[in-house]
């Protein structure tokens, strides 16, 4: 749609909306009032004006603060006042705001009528924000010129309806204002329309004066030309304003804006500033109070004024504020809770309060520190590492944590005072040697972990940038430092930090070292740093874990513990380096050897009947048949193959021993129907989309029913060696061939809890394990009589003829793996099967949160017919397929190594 | 105010996915390079040790640099960076003067505004950018010239060793060590050393601090107004695992907000997270901007323990990236640290027949409107 074809009715949603930012985007919402905190405005705030006057900066800051809090989109930060020095006041309070995580996330709108003033408060904003205001008052020149400079620095700007004359009153003057000004931003300037805010003046009403009476019609009726003739202009107002002549009757001020902005927003008003404790629900507005304000605003009738300060007279002194303080629940928790909700959201307010009452309840200031608090602080440690916190909030929650400290302060001194009156010697503050190494001008990382260290009461000497080692260990021995800490961004200065370890060690130190920066990795220090020297060697991950690293190694009762941990951590890492990594094979590359399977559709039997069918109570003297027994010896630690073992030389005789016993056990139970077995199978139509397997509704093959997601071997393979994949077995969707997958979950475990039990009860442990390793055999005979009976079902089972000896050799065509083995080792690939056969409602059957079976004696699996498909192990991958599969899966690539562990030919934590 | 012609580049970018060069510094490193090498005779009385002065080389080797400039292009590089990430007053500063908190002082505004007003600072900046700026032109030339093909050159504009946006001080969260208008000194030097060793472009890169990046930005507009030359500005931040300009903790959508004024010819990711963890921010860059979209990931994450330093190589980068092109996301692609000129040759050739993302004026507020007609 063009812009010129807008009609006479204002149109807001055809507007471009304003985007803003602090650290977070602001982007303006059709139809919603734009709320902006005035709270922070000199002017608007004698409180926010005497913490300013009076250099009061933190309590300045906890004022936008609490504006954010109640839902403020922009903070109007204002400086203007006789007393205070605009620039500087301005400057330092939006560098404070921008050390305050919580309130940097919003846009500001600096607000002064100075333009020096105003361009100190655009220097210190990343984000985009707004200027309040410029205006045509000294002309076009410098209108222009200013204009250019607010879009040099790339923010929106408030325009005041003000020209060479003065102040625009009527409509006329208005919207002839307003339109000479948007065109000279817009065409001349460049500057994009839907940043340009008019405040086209709201004025007094109600003062007596005839010629004010139409003051809030004007005003609104220049909104509602402004959005209809201005493509993408926004409208904006000082609200409280309209009232002023009602100073002193809250009432109906409250009452007068709320009606006021019922209006002007309904005009397309998009903004306003105005303080949210000084605002009625209008639809709350008493009707009589309504109708005689609504009077003055619309300028309803002459005598409006009058009637309205009469019923003003009489609600005098009975109006108060609206707002209401909002209870903050966090502050009903326990105190560490307190503790730690304050830490992780960097609030200071109650923090001393909180940290007195930790140390009354503990008893000691040290076990505040390094309880609560620190535990605080690893809670910041874990966000941050998840990527849910960033940077700054990790700085505000450490100043969070010297406010805390320095409560403690005082009573560890008088601790410690006592203690070394009595005679106990009594350490100092900690005190540690910072130092980017030589080589490396990386300063601000390193900074950042100095200033959380300092937070917590070290003494930090921070030597800064490109610190040659001899100056490093210099100085720790004059300062007498506790530890020394290095930080590189660069490859190099990996090199320079191994030189400083050795040094250290040559020069007989006893300090810890700590390791940290871009580059460095938990690994290389423990391969190549530690080793060359002999005491602590630490690998800091990030700023927010050096704390609870330097607390242990400097705390009497924790350091011990804290080296030999350590020590065994990196100890194993060095082994886990030196092992020697398998070759493996890129997945792409993997891929392209995919088992090698020429498709033909009379491989591809259709099974007798697709989609699930319940086995209950299966009977268990079937099940006997199909058991292999060797397993079972294993179980009582006797080794050897059914029925040979019963010639063994050492353990023949206690083979027949248990196989006699297990047997007379086996007739009790299918006597009595001691346990019950139970299973799901099912057939689905299926085709193999890469190494997924896609299970189908119906034989169209549209609908998805279910994915599996395969694993390929990507180790090791010699030549031509195929890199298999479960989804090699099932027809690739390419083939257009129609195949199928099988599925089931059998159980023998059901009612093993009350037999062992009732073993145990009698003190019979020895039935109740011959109890549990019969009904595992029984599990496993189920799943492979039930495999015999889906060959059969399948077609090309019936044939084969195979003695259970052989069943046991598998001898037979197709397979059956399982999640959680060599094939497939995901045991997370349960969750598909237990939905697709619906398997806890048709048999009771449940996967643990650990994708463990319950109850025992329970297999589930997967069927596949295919001639060629056969059992293998897929071994090592890498970090190629470990990606890939998350993305298949959905899942978070550090899940999913943590499911794959053992899997892996690479260390997740490198 | 409207520009009237289009950029060579800009029609380029229409039609495919343009290349941008590897890493300057990773690469230097397999030259071998020593200390006396860098110095030469120019620095050869300097204090302190040079060598990860990488800059420095394209006044003492720049057959050296050249040789990488080649390489890349040769890989198939449409643009290549001049090696000016670090030729700031400031930042040059760290390598020439001594840290006053060796000594127990402090870095603070005044510290720098002595360095900001530095003569030797001054003519070191001013001469490896322009120096630079024009080993690139004639390389780019050259090869563009060669394989009739033209090649660019991006001014490239580091992120500098300071923070606009970071207190090191743990008693006053208002301090800074540097002011806006320092930095904003600063980069006017470089950016014009760049315009005058003839770069094509202005690359604004590794943003980890946006702060930074506006200074730089004022800077570039300022120096444009001033000496009546605009070129085209490309811009690209460096991001945490949230999305976030690393110290300064802009979120991608917001810093786009922030820098929309410039109307720069692309706006991108680089450098920090490798192209797997950088993937959903791009796209959030590439669904609210209406530039062109440039992204050069390092070849994965750091990694000490791998030989090159970086665990991708140049197939995994170039898989990443032909990802990237085919989920519609990227015009501008090449990579940062670890990336060799065989990474770039693999990109390109990833890259090759794959179409551009598609953006225009139109796009954003397309999805504005749809919003509000269909409000389900």
């Amino acid at each position: 749609m063009s812009e010129s074809d807008s009609a006479s009715a204002p149109q807001p949603t055809k507007a471009k909306p304003l985007r803003l930012s602090g650290s977070q985007p602001f982007t303006q919402q059709p139809g919603v009032y734009i709320m902006i905190g005035e709270r922070t405005n000199v002017a608007g705030s004698p409180k926010f004006a005497r913490l300013i006057k009076e250099g009061k900066y933190e309590g300045a800051v906890s004022v936008a603060r609490q504006q954010v809090e109640n839902g403020a989109n922009v903070l109007d930060i204002c400086m203007d006042e006789g007393m205070i020095d605009g620039v500087t006041a301005m400057t330092r309070f939006l560098q404070l705001l921008g050390s305050e995580p919580e309130v940097a996330k919003v846009p500001f709108m600096v607000d002064s009528s100075k333009w020096e003033v105003i361009e100190a408060g655009l220097k210190c904003m990343q984000g985009k924000g707004i200027v309040n205001s410029i205006s045509l008052k000294e002309g076009e020149e410098k209108f222009r010129q200013n204009a250019a400079k607010v879009l040099k620095y790339g923010a929106a700007v408030v325009v005041m309806a003000f020209d060479e004359q003065g102040q625009a009153a009527t409509y006329e003057a208005k919207i002839r204002i307003c339109e000479r000004a948007y065109r000279i931003l817009v065409d001349e300037v460049g500057f994009p329309p839907e940043d340009i805010v008019f405040d086209p003046n709201i004025l007094t009403v109600a003062t007596g004066m005839e010629e004010h009476n139409n003051y809030a019609v004007d005003y609104i009726n220049a909104t509602r030309w402004i959005k209809a003739n201005l493509p993408h202009a926004k409208v904006s107002g000082g609200v409280s304003n309209i009232s002023f002549s009602f100073r002193g009757n809250n009432k109906v001020r409250e009452a007068i804006h709320s009606a006021f902005l019922y209006h002007a927003i309904a005009s397309g008003m998009d903004m306003g500033i105005v303080n949210a404790g000084m605002l009625e629900v209008y639809e709350e507005i008493e009707p009589e109070l309504k109708a005689l304000v609504e009077d003055v605003l619309l300028n309803r009738r002459p005598d409006a004024t009058e009637r309205l300060v009469d019923y003003g007279e009489k609600l005098k002194g009975v109006g108060k504020a609206v707002s209401e303080k909002k209870a903050e629940e966090w502050r009903n928790g326990t105190v560490e809770e307190r503790l730690s909700h304050a830490l992780v959201k960097g609030i200071d307010t109650y923090i001393e309060v909180d940290a007195e009452e930790a140390r009354v309840k503990l008893g000691r200031p040290l076990l505040v520190i390094e309880g609560p608090l620190m535990a605080g602080m690893s809670v910041v440690g874990d966000l941050f590492g998840a990527g849910k916190m960033f940077l700054p909030q990790v700085v505000k929650s450490a100043r969070v944590m010297k406010k805390a400290v320095a409560h403690l302060t005082p009573s560890m001194e008088a601790e410690k005072e006592a203690r070394a009156a009595a005679g106990e010697v009594v350490k100092a503050q900690g005190k540690i040697v910072l130092a980017t190494v030589k080589g490396d001008v990386h300063d601000i990382g390193k900074n950042i972990v100095g200033v959380v260290l300092a937070c917590n009461n070290y003494e930090v000497i921070d030597m800064g940038v490109m610190v040659p080692c001899e100056k490093i260990l210099e100085r720790a021995k004059a300062e007498k430092a506790d530890m020394i800490g290095l930080s590189g961004l660069i490859t190099p200065s990996l090199d320079e930090m191994v030189h400083v370890a050795r040094e250290m060690e040559r020069q007989g130190f006893k300090l810890p070292l700590l390791i940290g920066g871009a580059t460095t990795s938990r690994a290389h220090t423990a391969v190549k740093i530690a080793p060359h020297y002999s005491e602590p060697v630490v690998h800091i991950l990030d700023a927010s874990r050096a704390v609870p690293v330097t607390t242990s190694l400097l705390s009497d009762e924790g350091k011990s513990a804290f080296v030999e941990q350590h020590r065994a951590d990196y100890e194993a890492l060095r082994k886990a380096h030196s092992a020697p990594k398998l070759t493996v094979v890129s997945l792409e590359a993997a891929r392209e050897r995919r088992t090698p399977i020429e498709w033909r559709a009379e491989d591809l039997p259709a099974p007798a009947f697709t989609g699930v069918r319940v086995l209950d109570n299966f009977p268990l003297a079937t099940l006997r048949e199909f058991i292999d027994w060797s397993p079972f010896f294993h179980t009582w630690g006797l080794k050897g193959i059914y029925p040979r073992i019963f010639e063994h030389a050492d353990h023949g005789a206690q083979a027949r021993q248990v196989f006699t016993e297990g047997n007379a056990l086996l007739d009790v139970i299918i006597e009595k129907k001691l346990i019950t077995a139970r299973g799901v199978y099912g057939f689905f139509p299926a085709r193999a989309v890469g190494d997924d397997v896609e299970l189908y509704t119906d034989d169209k093959r549209e609908r998805v029913l279910e994915r599996f997601h395969f694993l390929r071997q990507q180790s090791n393979k010699e030549g031509s060696e195929p890199c298999r994949s479960l989804a090699d077995f099932i027809a690739p969707r390419e083939t257009g061939l129609p195949d199928h997958i099988g599925a089931f979950a059998v159980t023998s475990g059901i009612g093993m809890k009350e037999l062992c039990d009732s073993y145990r009860a009698k003190h019979d442990d020895y039935n109740a394990i011959m109890a549990e390793a019969i009904a595992d055999r029984l599990a496993e005979a189920f799943a492979e009589c039930l495999h015999k009976r889906v060959r059969d079902e399948w077609g090309y089972g019936c044939a084969e003829g195979l003695s259970n000896a052989d069943l046991i050799q598998e001898k037979y065509r197709g397979i059956r793996p399982a999640a959680g083995y060599p094939a497939c080792p995901d045991h997370t690939e349960k969750g598909p099967l237990w939905r697709l056969l619906d398997v806890q409602a048709n048999t009771g059957m449940v996967i643990t949160e650990s994708f463990a079976m319950w109850p025992g004696s329970s297999v589930s699996g997967l069927y596949f017919a295919h001639p060629e498909s056969r059992y293998f192990s897929l071994g090592k991958i890498d970090r190629d397929q470990v990606a890939d599969y998350s993305k298949r899966k959905g899942m978070s690539v550090a899940e999913v190594e943590r499911w794959l562990g053992q899997n892996l030919n690479y260390d997740p934590a490198e | 105010m409207k520009k009237v012609h289009q950029h060579p580049l800009e029609k380029i970018l229409e039609n495919r996915i343009a290349t941008i060069d590897g890493a300057m510094g990773t690469t230097i490193r397999t030259y071998g390079m020593t200390e006396a090498d860098i110095r030469g005779e120019r620095f050869k009385d300097a204090t302190k040790s040079l060598l990860n002065n990488g800059d420095l080389f394209s006044l003492t080797k720049p057959e050296m640099i050249g040789d990488i400039h080649r390489r890349f292009l040769e890989a198939g590089a449409d643009i290549i960076e001049t090696n000016t990430f670090g030729a700031t007053s400031i930042t040059q500063s760290e390598f020439f003067v001594d840290d006053p908190r060796e000594r127990g002082g402090r870095k603070d505004p005044a510290f720098y505004q002595e360095i900001v007003d530095d003569s030797f600072l001054g003519s070191l900046a001013w001469d490896i950018n322009e120096q630079s700026a024009r080993q690139c032109r004639e390389w780019a030339d050259r090869v563009g010239t060669a394989t009739s093909r033209q090649r660019f050159v991006a001014g490239a504009i580091g992120p500098l060793t300071v923070s606009l946006s970071n207190s090191p001080d743990a008693d006053d969260p208002g301090f800074r060590v540097v002011t806006f208008d320092q930095v904003k000194t600063a980069y006017a030097q470089q950016v014009r050393g760049l315009i005058a060793g003839g770069a094509d472009l202005l690359l604004v890169e590794t943003i980890f601090d946006s702060l930074n990046a506006k200074a730089a930005l004022v800077a570039i507009r300022e120096v444009f107004d001033k000496d009546g030359k605009e070129l085209p500005v490309m811009i690209s931040a460096a991001v945490g695992r949230g999305g976030e300009t690393m110290i300064s903790a802009q979120t991608t959508e917001a810093f786009w907000n922030a820098v929309r004024h410039v109307k720069p010819l692309s706006v991108g990711l680089n450098c920090s997270l490798g192209p797997d963890l950088m993937y959903p921010f791009l796209e959030e860059l590439s669904e609210k901007a209406d530039v062109a979209i440039s992204c050069y990931p390092n070849a994965g994450l750091p990694n000490p323990l791998s030989e090159t330093g970086f665990d991708l190589g140049p197939q995994d980068m170039a898989r990443y990236l032909g990802d990237f092109a085919r989920g519609g996301l990227i015009n501008i692609a090449g990579g940062c640290c670890g990336n060799t000129p065989e990474h770039i040759a693999a990109i390109a050739k990833a890259l090759e027949g794959q179409p551009p993302r598609k953006w225009g004026p139109a796009h954003s507020e397309e999805s504005y409107t749809g919003q509000i007609e269909n409000p389900a």
